[in-house]
């Protein structure tokens, strides 16, 4: 009996140190920036907010609207994309997958700067067709890009929905009771997959309204500002208190719009089980037979105008010499990429690259190890907090990092880098977290009963099933950081600007050229750093049934 | 004449492997057959086939005389008939046992109230009455399939498909479950095909079985015949426990043959080639304890009526069924004779 104590009390310290040191990173990280920013923003009292809010009406009302549309247009694209890849028997079906995947390695203002190239004034459609988008520079074209971005969650998600909520033979019995295949889909398919479909319109709104790149780069030459456009002018143009006063309450008011939207949807639907699922929808089902081609063809268009012809463009753009001049091989140089790696650019490229790699390795580390030691009853308010995390719109954050750490660190890297682990501890925390949640614990029980130690236990059993988590936990990071442009914007100081915002910069300048190949060289980038994350998950999804 | 359910050469083929290869079957009036076969060698396909589930890569496919599928077009589903019973329930989980009974009949046109008192007549029949307002979720295993086949009844279809129904319950279960079935389908005299990995279950229940082996029919049958007459080895160790051994045929007969066992001149029941040596199937009731063979006791497994003896022997290990509890112990010596054989025609002994 006494043995037996002492085991218990053991596993208990283990548990709460972890516990303790999840809760006191959470804290440090989010909790007293975020308490800054909501001491600030009603510092001068209740009125003083709330005129500053009603002052920036316009925003507030643009970013909702834009938020909404964007969220329709979404989950259309999504929810139907999904159904022709897992259930109609199409040709290819995991290029298809990819290609309806592939916006979400390529950062939304990398996304914004391709249509621009592609169907904006004097971009490719304007220059083979004589035909530019109209409406591409505003509240359209933001909607439509940022539309374009977060279809592939609301597709992840409602994927996943199919796999797991609507079992094929579930469709199945429908239609051998009598059902057809209509009556299948209304009475049996859409209310088991309406949670995954609210899930998915949320998780879309709040990408919507966090967004900040797509407004910057299309809203903002029209005169369309977003809230977070709105902070990042007040910020960083503007001296006046009232200014910084209508910062904060814009930031406190973004934060309060997503962490409501995110916490409702994640009491509801589950939202904290459905995003951490970022692999590929999973078991589609094989329908022997002829293969569909229609619908098929019909996501390749779609995959082809949102987000490959805008990537040729970009690429194009990137080898052409200089704007106004047709992208044929007589007007090709290599001089924009030689530029883009000189000099101060180079650095600033060097300087994402260390900060993303720095970032990913302290968030694996970090919340990794947490998340490996917690046991699931404790885990799960701190995976629910890591998710709410991710929910906080990168401007704010930023704000918040800047009102509580801007003292020390102002116009640093470091700064940067304590909003990177604020914001992205919740990914590595969330797919360490997930993949624990999956090892069965009687593995853990089997090598205590054969003579392991916990430590051993964990080192020689958990931690080896959850290296692939590790790794791609650790290049996911890595990407969104080597990527990021909200909270570096808010935050660079003179000589420490990453590559986002010096792209972002130079174009509101008025370069095309050289910010092209800086692009093109961002999304190389990534593609490479994705590489590892796709070739453990096609083992991972080989090794299991 | 036409038959509830006829499949003529169907293949079918998931990606590039094929699943089935031009298989034949029918179903008779009022029959059941089972499929007998291990996992992966195509009886859910074959289900889902004839349901309308998957499409044809070639043959045809009647229910009830008409064509319902073949290579170049098929029925939908819900034109087809059938009653699916799914091995994993496929309940819905936002409907209650008493509207997943009644979706049937609604679609058969019922309005709600005629077919919520169908369903609740059915859920009656199943035992489960009480739990017409719960869903899946709080339901056990038993209970789930019971509203699965009260689905499957609610229809009155002409041909019932099961799809191992009861193998992911208990055994006591099981076997409760197995005769509510056999009850319900024996009083709509519907037709049916019943899938299942398990030759106590397909001998008990069946009319008729079909062996399936990697997406072919390898063998069809009373379950008496398959039972004490396999095609070949593979086909013998499917249908039962089955011990075979390599015996000297002193004098083939047409009833009744001469062997010659470890020196001694045995008559059993059964023919066998006159060929010299053959391979021959015992059953563990057609050998005994007590005779004129020597044996010495392998091991012993006592299963409450019944025990069941492996016994080592100069022709092989041998496998016996007697009444009773154990009479020997593993390690004795003991005597035993054979009374009957089944020479398997495709009688290369091969290990599978």
């Amino acid at each position: 009996m006494a043995e037996r104590r002492i085991g218990m009390s053991r596993r208990f310290r283990w548990s709460t140190a972890s516990v303790w040191a999840a809760g006191i990173l959470l804290v440090l990280l989010v909790l007293v920036p975020l308490f800054e920013l909501f001491r600030g923003a009603i510092g001068e009292g209740w009125a003083t907010a709330g005129d500053s809010l009603a002052g920036s009406g316009g925003v507030v009302v643009n970013t909702l609207g834009t938020g909404a549309g964007a969220t329709v247009l979404a989950v259309l694209a999504g929810t139907a994309a999904a159904f022709i890849t897992e259930r109609v028997r199409v040709p290819a079906r995991n290029w298809l997958r990819f290609g309806v995947l592939l916006p979400l390695v390529i950062p939304p203002f990398v996304s914004a700067l391709s249509w621009t190239q592609a169907y904006g004034p004097g971009g490719l459609s304007d220059d083979a067709l004589g035909i530019a988008l109209p409406g591409l520079f505003g509240g359209a074209g933001v909607v439509a890009v940022i539309a374009v971005n977060a279809a592939p969650l609301v597709y992840l998600i409602v994927g996943a929905g199919l796999a797991t909520r609507v079992a094929p033979d579930l469709e199945r019995a429908a239609r051998a009771s009598g059902s057809t295949a209509w009556e299948a889909f209304r009475e049996v398919t859409l209310p088991l997959l309406r949670p995954a479909l609210l899930g998915a319109a949320a998780l879309a709104f709040v990408v919507a309204v966090n967004s900040f790149g797509i407004p910057a780069l299309l809203g903002l030459p029209a005169g369309f500002g977003t809230m977070t456009t709105r902070i990042y002018q007040d910020l960083a143009r503007s001296s006046a208190p009232a200014a910084f006063t209508r910062v904060l309450v814009l930031a406190a008011a973004l934060v309060v719009v997503t962490v409501t939207v995110v916490t409702v949807a994640d009491r509801r639907f589950g939202l904290a089980r459905t995003v951490v699922r970022t692999a590929g929808p999973v078991g589609g089902v094989a329908t022997p037979g002829r293969k569909s081609w229609w619908p098929a063809l019909g996501l390749w268009v779609y995959v082809a105008v949102t987000a490959l012809i805008p990537l040729v463009a970009l690429v194009l753009g990137s080898l052409t010499r200089a704007v106004g001049l047709s992208p044929v091989p007589a007007n090709w140089t290599l001089a924009n990429f030689r530029e883009a790696l000189a000099g101060s650019y180079g650095a600033a490229l060097g300087r994402s690259l260390a900060l993303a790699a720095v970032a990913a390795t302290l968030v694996v580390l970090l919340g990794g190890l947490a998340a490996s030691l917690v046991r699931r009853r404790a885990g799960r308010p701190i995976g629910t907090a890591a998710i709410l995390t991710f929910a906080v719109p990168g401007s704010a954050l930023a704000v918040a990092v800047l009102l509580a750490y801007g003292p020390w660190l102002r116009d640093t890297l470091m700064i940067i880098l304590v909003a990177y682990l604020a914001k992205f501890w919740a990914l590595g925390h969330r797919s360490i977290a997930g993949s624990t949640d999956a090892i069965p614990p009687d593995l853990y029980r089997a090598a205590r009963g054969s003579g392991a130690g916990p430590a051993t236990a964990l080192g020689t059993v958990i931690v080896p099933l959850l290296r692939p988590a590790i790794t791609v936990a650790w290049a996911v990071v890595f990407l969104f950081a080597f990527h990021e442009l909200t909270m570096s914007a808010l935050l660079y100081g003179p000589g420490s600007e990453t590559l986002a915002v010096v792209i972002l910069n130079l174009r509101q300048l008025g370069d095309v050229t050289v910010t092209s190949a800086m692009a093109v060289i961002l999304v190389v980038l990534v593609l490479v750093a994705f590489v590892p994350v796709v070739v453990i998950r096609r083992i991972a999804g080989e090794a299991s049934p | 004449m036409t038959f509830p359910l006829e499949c003529r050469g169907v293949s079918i083929a998931y990606e590039a492997e094929s699943v089935l290869r031009a298989l034949d079957l029918e179903v008779g009036d009022e029959e059941v057959l089972a499929v007998l076969g291990p996992s992966g060698s195509g009886k859910t396909t074959l289900l889902y086939a004839v349901a309308g589930f998957v499409e044809l890569a070639g043959g045809e496919i009647s229910i009830g005389g008409r064509i319902v599928a073949t290579a170049h077009g098929q029925d939908p589903p819900e034109e087809r008939d059938v009653g699916f019973v799914f091995q994993h329930y496929a309940l819905w989980p936002h409907l209650d046992a008493l509207d997943t009974v009644a979706y049937p009949l609604r679609r058969r046109g019922l309005d709600g109230d005629g077919a919520a008192s169908q369903a609740r007549d059915l859920l009656e029949r199943m035992g489960i009455a009480h739990l017409a307002h719960r869903k899946p979720a709080e339901l056990s295993g038993g209970q789930q399939q019971r509203v699965g086949i009260a689905r499957a009844l609610a229809g009155r279809p002409a041909l019932y498909l099961l799809d191992e129904p009861t193998a992911h319950l208990d055994t006591p279960l099981r076997v409760a479950l197995q005769e509510e079935l056999a009850e319900q389908r024996q009083e709509s005299g519907a037709a049916a095909v019943y899938a299942t990995h398990d030759s106590g279950e397909a001998l008990a229940i069946a009319d008729r079985i079909a062996l399936l082996r990697d997406g072919r029919v390898v063998q069809v049958g009373s379950p008496e015949a398959i039972y004490a007459k396999p095609n070949d080895v593979w086909a013998a160790r499917l249908t039962g426990p089955a011990s075979i051994l390599d015996v000297e045929v002193a004098r083939a007969g047409r009833r009744e043959s001469v062997l010659r066992c470890d020196g001694r001149t045995v008559k059993v029941r059964g023919a066998v080639p006159d060929s010299g040596r053959a391979s021959v199937l015992v059953r563990p009731d057609w050998a005994e304890l007590g005779g004129d063979l020597p044996g010495r006791v392998a091991q012993v497994w006592y299963r409450g009526p019944y025990t069941d003896y492996r016994l080592e022997t100069a022709v092989g290990l041998v496998e016996i069924r007697r009444d009773g509890p154990p009479v020997a112990r593993p390690g004795e010596r003991v005597d035993w004779c054979l009374r009957r054989v089944w020479a398997i025609p495709d009688g290369a002994p091969e290990e599978s």
